[in-house]
């Protein structure tokens, strides 16, 4: 295991605890997901580990060793695209990825070469050669996950690296954390794109008020709710609060203006497509979907459960 | 060892790199500012004396080097924690006295042609002749790895906004209320007092002793609490830089 987490604790002389008792490991080859609200320790937790922030309890071990004891391994075997975005002022990104490469132990022929494969892999040949306070938001946070991944070290952390950035490049990005996990990399993520990260990450961690309040792979997540589905509509504001109280084979609808989502069980879709067509063609509903729980519901609903106050499921 | 060498190297490219808009700007301002100061205090001073003339000279020296050192460096500073690049570079796999090191070199290097700017012009305006030290070299690295380091301690102990109004008294007390144009006994008692402990004094006397050897010798207390004060700033930059939150 190149990175284990043992009940590590953060707790801020304000009393306010941001992170919980965590526990995870990151193994080679892995990609783990981080999941969370906003504020909910998350980046706390990266920090930890790369050694700007001290436990108040805890351990975390890279490659079996005391990283808390020896910040300057951690820096060492650590690569971070931290959340803020990375200094490019006066610098090209191709500049930038270079001098980091070389940083982390590349020479320059070596440097040069991962430099341009990843602008290549990006797509971000056409700015390569701008300098950083020209560049778009979501160029430079590209440059910050080069910057981090052009010489990795064995652990590459990822502070929401998809911020800001097209769906095109979302896609290369994803293909490239993918190969940092393929080439021995583990890979420790931050996101709020549930959807996107499910397909590339080998487990998921859902972070809350500090806390893991979920950890496992995408399917064990899932979970029960593998034969659940989601009916969606929109329509007229009256019709859509009507509609939603007339369909009476799923649970409780969530409206949201003119949209509303029924959570329904498999066995009743046919009947739920047979309603919805009808309603549309009465004229009452705009358009319907039908489609499985994502990711992202299951994850929200962990979210609030956890806001209620529940203790943690472990899915695993 | 070897590994902090490199790392150095590759920070000062890395810092020269980001510095390329506002360096050339901060080298002229640098340049202006030390021939400036010669001109403006002539004015203030019409017809100096040599020792007159020879404490506004090489006071204009010392300020050149506070005005890069405890303000232009600390400022600087702020404005990258605001940014975020402080927070970056302490995630960096280089050792931190690397990354000082290379931060000192590129100010003091800046530093340097505005000492030039202001040895030339005080030579033209009061037509002295200086007997240069060879001292004269490694004590103005000394005085300008002094103001940098102190200035990066203030930068980096206090929030920007403090370190902000710091650094502006700093300049103002150096310009007006610290004996570097001027002798110490011309200040009020308890200033004097307040400036024995400070390093403003040592760093202009080490300047100008080494500029312009007097009779008696350079003395060598100056140069023991201006390394004193260095090690001073450095700690508490090293300290902050890596304490953990």
């Amino acid at each position: 295991m190149l990175l284990r987490i043992d009940r590590l604790t953060k707790e801020y002389q304000r009393g306010v605890r941001a992170n919980d008792e965590i526990c995870l490991e990151v193994s080679a080859g892995q990609v783990v997901g981080l999941f969370g609200h906003n504020g909910a320790g998350k980046t706390t937790l990266l920090h930890q580990v790369i050694g700007l922030v001290r436990p108040t309890s805890g351990s975390i071990h890279i490659g079996g060793r005391d990283a808390v004891a020896d910040p300057v391994l951690a820096r060492r075997v650590c690569s971070l695209q931290p959340q803020s975005q990375a200094p490019l002022e006066g610098v090209t990104p191709r500049q930038a990825i270079e001098i980091m490469a070389r940083i982390r132990g590349a020479d320059r022929r070596r440097a040069s070469r991962h430099a341009t494969q990843m602008l290549d892999a990006l797509d971000l040949g056409e700015w390569a050669d701008t300098v950083g306070q020209k560049l778009s938001g979501g160029v430079r946070r590209l440059t910050a996950f080069c910057m981090a991944a052009a010489e990795p070290g064995d652990i590459v952390m990822l502070d929401e690296p998809t911020n800001d950035v097209d769906p095109v490049r979302r896609r290369l990005l994803w293909q490239q954390i993918r190969s940092l996990a393929d080439d021995g990399r583990a890979v420790l993520l931050v996101t709020h794109n549930v959807v996107e990260a499910e397909r590339s990450v080998e487990r998921l961690v859902v972070l809350h008020h500090g806390r893991v309040v979920a950890e496992g792979t995408p399917a064990q997540l899932r979970g029960g709710h593998g034969d659940r589905l989601r009916l969606e509509f929109t329509a007229a504001d009256l019709d859509a609060a009507a509609l939603a109280a007339e369909f009476t084979g799923g649970e409780v609808a969530a409206r949201t203006g003119r949209r509303v989502v029924i959570p329904i069980a498999a066995t009743e879709a046919t009947r739920a497509i047979a309603w919805a067509q009808h309603q549309r063609d009465q004229g009452r509903l705009d358009e319907f979907s039908i489609t499985p729980t994502s990711l992202e519901d299951i994850y929200i609903g962990l979210v609030d459960a956890g806001t209620e106050g529940s203790r943690a499921t472990r899915v695993a | 060892m070897r590994h902090a060498l490199r790392s150095y190297r590759l920070l000062v490219r890395w810092n020269l790199l980001r510095m390329r808009t506002t360096l050339p700007l901060l080298i002229v301002y640098q340049t202006i500012l030390g021939a400036g100061i010669v001109v403006g205090l002539a004015l203030l001073v019409p017809d100096p004396d040599p020792t007159t003339a020879r404490y506004l000279t090489t006071g204009a020296l010392t300020l050149g080097l506070v005005t890069i050192g405890m303000v232009a460096a600390p400022q600087m500073v702020a404005q990258q924690k605001l940014s975020g690049i402080f927070d970056y570079q302490r995630t960096m796999p280089v050792p931190r006295l690397a990354l000082l090191a290379a931060d000192a070199t590129v100010w003091i290097a800046l530093a340097l042609p505005g000492l030039a700017a202001t040895l030339g012009m005080a030579s033209l305006r009061f037509d002295l002749q200086f007997t240069i030290s060879p001292l004269a070299v490694p004590a103005t690295l000394l005085v300008a790895a002094c103001c940098v380091a102190v200035g990066y301690s203030i930068a980096y102990a206090t929030p920007p906004e403090v370190a902000a109004v710091l650094t502006q008294l700093i300049l103002f007390g150096a310009l007006m209320f610290a004996p570097i144009n001027y002798p110490a006994e011309r200040l009020p008692d308890w200033l004097a007092t307040a400036h024995n402990w400070l390093p403003f004094t040592y760093m202009a006397q080490v300047i100008r002793e080494t500029v312009d050897v007097p009779a008696t010798g350079i003395a060598v207390l100056p140069f023991a609490v201006v390394a004193l004060w260095a090690v001073i700033g450095l700690a508490i930059t090293y300290r902050v830089m890596t304490r953990r939150a």
